[in-house]
């Protein structure tokens, strides 16, 4: 935590981050119509958070149907092995998947 | 699922871990209406005419019949003629019009 | 010849195409609205020419030579880059994937073609197509071994999907027997591949001095 974070401060809507790093999260699962950021073979996996990405930013699926500005959130590198993805993944238990996806497609575990 | 529900759960571009032939290396020099596309794309997005994410989901939106028959940049001009008609920033007929004026320049002007 | 504005941007010398067509209608009828400029268009492919994995290249033979510079890329790529010279005119930002002995990255976009075209100009078409994009999260050593390169079991692989605002570039491990080499003549081994993560940089001979 800094300790010269001055105190007495009130955050925006969307300013502070929902997750951690370090945080395990798992992928949610839902299937929009029309558009989507969040693949397919992510959805339901669990992940790790490796980094919050600033600033926050609009939400691209609603970007993709002309909305230019809105409520913001954050986007986060979520690290997931391989072997969590694909069953029977033959390369290396270390091999991994970084993947940057919306706060709201993240659950806590 | 049945296949008419996989068709619109999972977008044609959604591709990540489907099975897939082996890497074709060959690639090929941007023709000039290709790069004249990119840019076109890129400053509608600066204006916000057209973002890049709208941009996606109107490829996204040709379909995946068409997806698989068009090359690259013919998929965003197509796409972006949908959008900028939903928008209402131009009209099918106008474009058509246009179209049929520059066909006939074109045509004009190879013959000079 | 007509004037200013009205100037045909290109005069096609094959038989244009009905999505040249359609590409041209589009820019003139936009330009008819004032919603675009024809000179905005010009200067936009003058951008995108300018982009080229030279750039890129150019920025990992400073990385090398200059640890400083290393750090401030690793810790925001978009940044260390526009030191360079090298503007990002659009919101992406750049995250630097630094190769080492334990950590081979690789980058794709399964969804599209995010690419971090600012600073490595526009992808191959390789890329953007579907063996690639649906290979790469899924098989990514044997994606790898068709481009000729093989990564050690015991080396990680960290493939990373561009989905939104980050695009990624990597930065290959300096090879060997280049110790004495100046950054300009480090640039000129840095390959596109290399910083797609698809091939790695070679051993160099020592040079005769």
């Amino acid at each position: 935590m800094k300790s010269d974070t001055l105190p007495g401060i009130v955050k925006a809507d969307g300013e502070q981050p929902v997750f951690s790093v370090g945080e395990r999260v798992a992928i949610s699962v839902r299937f929009p119509v029309g558009h989507y950021r969040a693949p397919q073979y992510i959805r339901g996996k669990n992940g790790v958070i490796e980094a919050v990405m600033e600033p926050p930013a609009v939400n691209n699926e609603e970007e993709g149907f002309g909305r230019n500005a809105g409520r913001k959130r954050h986007y986060y590198r979520v690290a997931i092995p391989l072997s969590d993805l694909w069953p029977g993944y033959g390369g290396s238990v270390a091999d991994g998947l970084r993947i940057e996806v919306y706060e709201n497609w993240l659950e806590r575990i | 699922m049945t296949p008419s529900e996989a068709f619109v759960k999972r977008l044609p571009n959604d591709i990540g871990g489907l099975s897939a032939d082996r890497i074709d290396r060959a690639d090929h020099e941007l023709q000039p209406w290709e790069k004249r596309c990119h840019a076109l794309a890129d400053v509608l997005d600066f204006h916000k005419i057209l973002n890049t994410e709208e941009k996606r989901r109107g490829v996204e939106a040709l379909g995946t019949e068409i997806i698989g028959k068009l090359s690259y940049y013919e998929r965003w001009v197509a796409a972006f003629a949908n959008i900028l008609f939903q928008k209402q920033v131009l009209t099918p007929e106008e474009l058509a019009s246009k179209m049929d004026e520059v066909s006939a320049r074109f045509k004009r002007e190879s013959e000079l | 010849m007509h004037s200013h504005d009205h100037t045909p941007i290109n005069v096609p010398d094959v038989e244009p195409g009905y999505y040249e067509i359609m590409e041209t209608a589009m820019r003139e009828l936009l330009a008819e609205k004032g919603l675009i400029q024809p000179a905005e268009i010009r200067r936009q492919i003058e951008v995108l020419d300018s982009r080229t994995p030279q750039l890129g290249a150019k920025v990992v033979a400073r990385a090398w030579v200059d640890p400083d510079f290393r750090a401030r890329l690793l810790a925001n790529g978009r940044s260390a880059c526009e030191e360079l010279g090298i503007t990002f005119y659009d919101d992406t930002q750049l995250i630097v994937l630094e190769n080492t002995r334990d950590i081979h990255n690789l980058i794709v976009c399964t969804l599209c073609s995010c690419y971090p075209r600012p600073v490595l100009g526009l992808p191959p078409d390789w890329y953007k197509q579907k063996p690639y994009r649906a290979r790469a999260v899924r098989e990514p050593r044997n994606v790898l071994a068709e481009f000729g390169t093989v990564i050690p079991e015991d080396v990680e692989i960290r493939v990373s999907d561009s989905t939104a605002m980050v695009r990624y570039l990597v930065l290959p491990q300096r090879p060997n027997g280049t110790d004495t080499w100046s950054e300009e003549e480090l640039a000129l081994l840095v390959t596109r591949d290399a910083m797609i993560g698809v091939a790695t940089i070679e051993a160099q001979e020592r040079k005769v001095q």
